[in-house]
Order: structure tokens, then C-alpha cells, then sequence
């Protein structure tokens, strides 16, 4: 294994998620969407990796084939297991897999719903406890009271519900228990975007500070570009189930090699009025997954297109070191970031 | 068009909802004015009451909501050739919420664009009937004129295909689209105030950016006042040139965006400001979080809703309702720190 692959917690090669279209009365399938098409990625161990992207791009679907919550459909995902070493969980049976999903976790979007109404604090974060390790009594109280504390709530709080709190709140509780079984790496599916933007800042601080304590490493699935800049380390950008750009987070924002990298940043409004204002507006729709154009499913959209894009698909290569990009022009084209 | 009228001065709004669990001021002491052909950002966190300061204004606040205090003055003028003249001045607040006055105003002379377009259209009706009907609720024209004219809106907003789109269910258009149909909707008689209530929150960066510019390009057009309500600074910064900020129902700063941005100063307005993530500053290890939540509604703190999340609060914070105070030309807020008048330059 090379030196390059050493850092590495989890390696994704050509993930492939379709669902079927089915219509009439057979339920035939006649078409399908494809959600992710081929996506290939890395996250390296102690790092934030962003996952960016519009909706509908396949950025949380990715997230979630990764932990297998639901099946790819084609597609190597290799994890390191702090225990038994390199292993592809796509493969892994029922008892490997929830093993092996021990060291992998989840924070949902919405606390709202993420959350069983009829469930105290202590049942909700002491769940994986208790199907893992048979935890109970005093010892589990003890855990569970542990991570509460570990997020920022009061211990007293164990024998609660869900309904006595705000949504940050709520969130934390989300966030405990993703901690409970001592996990390596964590996807959050934006954390924060339900949240009001006074409390955004209290949770990301939370993630970062426990990502330094318990050295975790996040996926972090956002469309939120502003936030993604300030707790990635490195950047995956999503079109339409592709993966057009990634590398690290202080090349891309100012220097972006894909033109849709760069119209998306170009997009945030930003919270100045001294800004200047002359934004790259795209035209026309987000790509429909399943019915996408030919070639390179952006070129429609793309200012910079020439014939050869809406023919040949590009493909994702490296052209600076562990900088991704797959655009037939990313060489010639000097694109504009932000500062 | 050219000259800024005055079109509509909302002074010290207040709307409670009365209900079992308590009474909920919803909106507590609103002053702001809106001009032609100028866009007043209203911003604040869920629960700020700025959607129901929009209600207010349009009076369709759900039941049991009320205004219980303060004046909505509406301006109406009349114009000969190019000059405008004060026509009248009507108090929205005192129209009976489902009389025959405001529901000429509403629709026609004041628009609204709500937040999330698919379930704020009738998903039963096409998009042209829709915008149809608002035509001819309004103006003296026939079927064909008002489809016609439809038509026509739905160029103006940039509709891809408007011939096809018009005979569209709102279930068969994007996201933007849909918001694209709600805009023409709203601009189909020509307001001469219109209040965007979150349109782009629902929509992806891209498309709010194509939103964004239409809004615009449209108000150059058509030179109406726009009251744009978001969460979001960023657009705020780019859309509007005055700006309120609201906390727990009150407005609690109003100044001039670049003011607002540049020389803060309400404490929630810069720690605000201080807390979110910027898309142009390279990774910081923490943010300044605001600590503590919003309270709810039923438990709000005394005096200053703000003070205890407030770096700077005091003691008599507790108890004293803060001042309304012009801190510099045009600029104003309510705290106690600028009680006496004194106007400190807004760092901290």
C-alpha cells in the first residue's frame, strides 16, 4: 500500500447508486435515475472532507451508499477498521457490517425528525450502546450522561424528551449519539441548515472542537459554500451524480479548475454591500438524472463549452497534485475564485 | 421612473396572538418606511415576527392574531405625465381585514411572494389560470385579455417556453420555475409594493441567483418598493439598500445597508454579523457564536429581549424597555447603550 493511501480512512471507487423507474401497471422499469454515477473519492484520517453540491446532485445519497443505510449499486468502498484493517464494506455481511458501522456514523439534516418523539434522552443517545456492548443500569446512565456533557448538555437532562428542546439543542442530541460508540469517522448530512443562523455557529464550533478531542473524521455533505469553506479541509464538488472538482479547500475557493465550481461560488451572496456584484448567472435548469444531456452533463449550462463537450464525457483526473478536476478544458481555462 | 414617493410608513406595529399557552407579541414595536423603487431588507431568525409584520401589512394574519397598535400608512398617488402627486393616504390597520378596501389593495396595489411556491399555488389550477384570475379580479378584461396578458407577464419573468408553460400545473414546473410563476403572479397588475417573503430560501444558490437578478432587472422596470424578508445577510448585502433587523418582534435596528454592515450598532446586529461563516475568509478555528437560544415564545425575558444573550447587557437591561434611538443621521436602534444619545462607533 503506498504512502499516499497510509493517510487514508476511506477510499470510494466508481460508487453507483440507480433507482429504477417504474411505470405502468407491471411496474416495467423503463428508465433509470442516476443519482450517483460513478463517483471516486477519498477522505484521509483526521480530516473534513466537504461534499458539495445542489440538491438533487446525489451529494447525501452518496453519504449514505458509504454507510450502507442504502444499497449502491455498483462500487468499492473501502474503510479502515481500527480493528481488523482495510475492508470493503459494500461486501461485508450482516455481522462484519455492524461491526465494522461501529467506527462509521451519521448526524442528520433535521433534528426534528431525526429524533423518536417517544423516546427519552437516555434510550435515544444509549441505543447503540445497548445493542453493541449490552449496556445497562448505572453503567449505561454513566455513558450516556458522559456524551451529553461531551455536547454541551446538562447530564439532568437524561430522562427527557426530544419536545423540551430547541432545535441546536436537538442537534446535539443527534450529535451524542453519533459519538456514543467512539466513532472514526462521522458523515454529517448538513448539520446545520435546519438551524437558525445564531445557533449555526455554536454546533459548528461543536463539531470541530470534538473532531480535535475524540480525533474524528467528518464527511461533511453541505450546499452551505460559506460553511464548507470554514471546516473543510478538502472539497468534493457534485453535478447531476458526477463528481467534477476536488482538492483542498484553499486551492479550490480561490483558484477553481471546473466551471461549475466556479459559477456555484460565484452564486453565494455574499454579506457585504461593498461586494462587487457581477456574479456568473447560469442559465437554465439543474440536469434531469434521469434523462441527462450527452458529453459532459454541465455543457448546456457551461459558458466555456466547445463541441468535443457535449460529445465525450470528461473524466475525473489529477492535474495538480491531489487536485481532481473533470473538465475537457481545465488546463487552458483561467477561471475566477474567491479571494 | 424617477423620485422617491413614499409608499407606505409602518409606525410602532404591534400584533399579538392571544392563545391558550399565552399571549405571544408576535410583532412588538415595527417602525420602517418603504419608498419606490427601493428595497428594504428585513432580517432575522425564525420566530423574529418579520412574516407577520408581512401579514400585517397585507392584513392576513391568521386567526386569533391582531393588530393591536400602531398605524400602516399607505400612500397612494395619482400621476400626470410624469410627475406623481399624493393622492390619498389610507390606514391599512384600520380596514376591516375582509372588507371591500383591502381587498382592492391586496393583490393589486400591494403583491406578495410567499416562501415556498408549491404549496402557497393551487396545485388543482394551471399557472395561467392562476395568474388569470388575479387579472381579472382587478382590472375590467376579458377572458382572452387577461390570458393575453398572462402571456405577456410570463415573458417578462423570464419563463422558459410561456406558451406551454401558461396550460402548466404548478406539480409539472422546477422549483424555480414555480417561483418564477409566483413572481409573475404577484407583478401581474403592477403593485406598487411588493413583499417577498423568503422567495429564494427554498431554492438552490444558482437558481437564487437567477431570482435574485429578475427581482432586480424587474424593479428597474417597473420602479416598485420591494420588502424583502430573509434570514440570509448575503442577500440582504446584494438586494437591498435600507434594512431592518429584527429580534422577538422588535425592530431593533434601521439603517442603510452599508451602514448597517459597516457600522453596527445593536449588539444582536454585530454579533450576527460576527457569527456567520464567510465563503470569502479562509478556514478560522472557531467562529464567535452567539451563546444561548431564542427563546421561546411563551417565556420571553423581560426588558430587552436580547440581554441574556447580550455581551454587553447591564442590569438595567432586566428591567428597562429600551430606547428607540436615532444613534447617527438615519441610523437607529434600540438599546440602552445609546440611551442618552451619546453615539459610539459601532466596533466591539
Amino acid at each position: 500500500m503506498s504512502e499516499r493511501q497510509d493517510q487514508r480512512l476511506l477510499e470510494v471507487n466508481g460508487l453507483k447508486k440507480y433507482f429504477p423507474i417504474k411505470r405502468g401497471f407491471l411496474r416495467k422499469t423503463v428508465g433509470y435515475v442516476k443519482a450517483v454515477d460513478d463517483v471516486s473519492l477519498y477522505v484521509n484520517e483526521g480530516e473534513t472532507l466537504g461534499l458539495v453540491g445542489e440538491s438533487g446532485c446525489g451529494k447525501t445519497t452518496s453519504g449514505r451508499c458509504i454507510l450502507r443505510a442504502i444499497e449502491p449499486t455498483e462500487g468499492e468502498i473501502l474503510f479502515k477498521d481500527p480493528n481488523v484493517g482495510w475492508v470493503n464494506v459494500r461486501e461485508l455481511e450482516e455481522d462484519a457490517l455492524t461491526s465494522v458501522r461501529q467506527h462509521m456514523q451519521i448526524i442528520f439534516q433535521d433534528p426534528y425528525s431525526s429524533l423518536n418523539p417517544r423516546m427519552t434522552l437516555l434510550q435515544l443517545v444509549g441505543e447503540p450502546l445497548v445493542i453493541n456492548h449490552g449496556m445497562k443500569g448505572k453503567a449505561l446512565e454513566d455513558r450516556v450522561a458522559e456524551l451529553l456533557r461531551a455536547v454541551g448538555l446538562r447530564p439532568e437532562y437524561l430522562r427527557r424528551y426530544p419536545h423540551a428542546f430547541s432545535g441546536g439543542q436537538r442537534q446535539r442530541i443527534g450529535v451524542a449519539r453519533a459519538l456514543a460508540l467512539n466513532p472514526r469517522f462521522i458523515v454529517c448530512d448538513e448539520p446545520v441548515s435546519a438551524l437558525d443562523v445564531s445557533v449555526q455557529a455554536q454546533i459548528l464550533n461543536l463539531l470541530r472542537e470534538l473532531q480535535e478531542d475524540f480525533s474524528l473524521t467528518y464527511l461533511f455533505v453541505a450546499h452551505d459554500l460559506s460553511v464548507v469553506r470554514h471546516l473543510a479541509d478538502r472539497v468534493a464538488v457534485m453535478y447531476v451524480g458526477k463528481l467534477v472538482e476536488m482538492g483542498e479547500t484553499g486551492e479550490i475557493y480561490p483558484s477553481p479548475r471546473h466551471p461549475y465550481t466556479e459559477a456555484l461560488m460565484s452564486a453565494v451572496p455574499r454579506p457585504d454591500p461593498r461586494a462587487a456584484k457581477d456574479r456568473i448567472v447560469l442559465e437554465g435548469e439543474v440536469a434531469d438524472p434521469a434523462n441527462p444531456p450527452g458529453g459532459c452533463y454541465f455543457h448546456p449550462r457551461c459558458r466555456y463549452a466547445k463541441p468535443v463537450c457535449s460529445v465525450e464525457s470528461p473524466v475525473l483526473r489529477e492535474i495538480t497534485e491531489a487536485h481532481f478536476v473533470s473538465c475537457h478544458r481545465a488546463e487552458e481555462l483561467s477561471l475566477t475564485g474567491v479571494a | 421612473m424617477v423620485g422617491n414617493r413614499t409608499l407606505l410608513e409602518v409606525k410602532s406595529l404591534r400584533t399579538y396572538f392571544p392563545l391558550d399557552e399565552g399571549l405571544v407579541r408576535a410583532v412588538d414595536g415595527a417602525d420602517f418606511k418603504l419608498v419606490s423603487g427601493k428595497t428594504l431588507g428585513v432580517v432575522g431568525e425564525s420566530g423574529c415576527g418579520k412574516s407577520v409584520t408581512a401579514q400585517s401589512i397585507l392584513r392576513i394574519v391568521p386567526r386569533p392574531g391582531k393588530i393591536v397598535e400602531g398605524e400602516l400608512l399607505f400612500h397612494r398617488y395619482s400621476k400626470e405625465g410624469d410627475a406623481f402627486s399624493m393622492a390619498d393616504v389610507v390606514d391599512l390597520a384600520k380596514l376591516d381585514p375582509r372588507g371591500r378596501d383591502i381587498r382592492r389593495i391586496r393583490g393589486n396595489e400591494i403583491a406578495m411572494v410567499f416562501q415556498e411556491p408549491m404549496t402557497s399555488l393551487s396545485p388543482v389550477h394551471t399557472m395561467g389560470n392562476q395568474i388569470a384570475e388575479v387579472i381579472l379580479l382587478h382590472q375590467k378584461v376579458s377572458q382572452a385579455e387577461a390570458r393575453e396578458r398572462t402571456l405577456d407577464i410570463l415573458h417578462r419573468v423570464g419563463m422558459p417556453k410561456p406558451s406551454q408553460t401558461i396550460d402548466s400545473y404548478p406539480f409539472e414546473l422546477s422549483g424555480g420555475m414555480r417561483q418564477r410563476g409566483m413572481i409573475a403572479m404577484a407583478l401581474s397588475c403592477h403593485p406598487s409594493l411588493l413583499i417577498a417573503d423568503e422567495p429564494t430560501t427554498a431554492l438552490d444558490v444558482t437558481t437564487e441567483a437567477q431570482i435574485l437578478d429578475l427581482m432586480r432587472e424587474l424593479q428597474e422596470e417597473l420602479g416598485m418598493a420591494i420588502m424583502y424578508i430573509t434570514h440570509d445577510l448575503g442577500v440582504v448585502a446584494e438586494m437591498a439598500e435600507l434594512a431592518v433587523v429584527m429580534y422577538l418582534g422588535k425592530v431593533v435596528e434601521r439603517a442603510d445597508v452599508d451602514s448597517l454592515f459597516y457600522n453596527p450598532h445593536h449588539p444582536y446586529t454585530k454579533a450576527l454579523l460576527r457569527s456567520i461563516p464567510r465563503i470569502t475568509e479562509d478556514r478560522r478555528k472557531w467562529l464567535e457564536a452567539i451563546r444561548g437560544m431564542v427563546p421561546d415564545p411563551y417565556n420571553m425575558p423581560s426588558g430587552c429581549p436580547f440581554h441574556p444573550r447580550c455581551v454587553s447587557a447591564q442590569k438595567q437591561c432586566e428591567e428597562v424597555d429600551p430606547p428607540w434611538v436615532e444613534v447617527e443621521p438615519e441610523h437607529w436602534a434600540r438599546c440602552v447603550l445609546y440611551a442618552d444619545g451619546t453615539t459610539e462607533t459601532g466596533q466591539g
